[in-house]
């Protein structure tokens, strides 16, 4: 597949592979847009960027969640899972979006709708849910598990 | 605002693919089914909201990521 280009305010103008183009059939909650690019500015970073293809205004920060929650589960209605075609045995790359500060102390996540990738008929296919697993927050500081694990009181 | 009353085990159609049940009021709880195509999300208001605005609040980051691994602050 040929590069796409990408115009964006933060990065211009940049080419990415078609692969890292994520379909959202549904928008991301409140945003919109119905196709974004993953992209990776620094592979030691666990942080990426999702990059609207339509908008160049918006991008959101986002990282995979287990390596800051290890425990992290997604619960998600029968009939939700039904309809993107998720099950338990079929593990789905799942990103979390990140709300950046000045600190990366200050850092949240939002553990309560993450993002699952889902391998769909026309390439990847990525679906904003709501996680119904109890005690998510949409602004989870992201290092709420290693201060709960290091003050011996692990978050439930 | 359309504004309809329904007894319990009554329907409200919406289009040709969307219904809601009126199944339960109890007090000052009413429980709802609701039948829509796979494709359309249904959510309750407030967690829809909340998720709405942290979504604006992560793309309006000002702020440069950092760069390289990251290591968690000493408490």
């Amino acid at each position: 597949m040929s590069p796409l280009t990408v115009h964006s305010t933060r990065f211009g103008t940049i080419e990415i592979e078609a692969d890292a183009v994520l379909s959202f059939p549904r928008g991301l909650i409140g945003l919109g847009g119905s196709r974004y690019a993953l992209l990776t500015t620094d592979p030691e970073s666990p942080f990426s960027w999702l990059h609207s293809v339509e908008d160049p205004d918006l991008a959101l920060p986002v990282t995979r969640p287990w390596q800051f929650f290890p425990g992290y589960e997604i619960v998600l209605a029968d009939d939700e899972a039904a309809a993107l075609g998720l099950s338990g045995d079929d593990p789905a790359d799942v990103w979390v979006t990140v709300r950046a500060a000045e600190s990366i102390k200050d850092f949240t996540v939002n553990l309560r709708a993450p993002i699952v990738v889902t391998s769909g008929p026309d390439g990847p296919a990525a679906y904003q849910v709501i996680n119904d697993a109890p005690g998510l927050k949409v602004a989870m500081p992201l290092f709420a598990a290693s201060a709960a694990a290091d003050s011996g009181t692990a978050a439930a | 605002m359309l504004s309809i009353t329904r007894r319990v085990g009554e329907r409200i159609v919406i289009g040709d693919d969307i219904v809601l049940h009126v199944q339960e009021v109890s007090g000052s709880t009413v429980r709802i089914g609701i039948e829509a195509p796979k494709a359309l999300p249904v959510y309750r208001e407030e967690i829809w909201a909340a998720v709405k605005e942290e979504n604006a609040r992560a793309a309006a980051a000002g702020v440069e990521l950092p760069r390289g691994p990251v290591i968690p602050p000493a408490a």
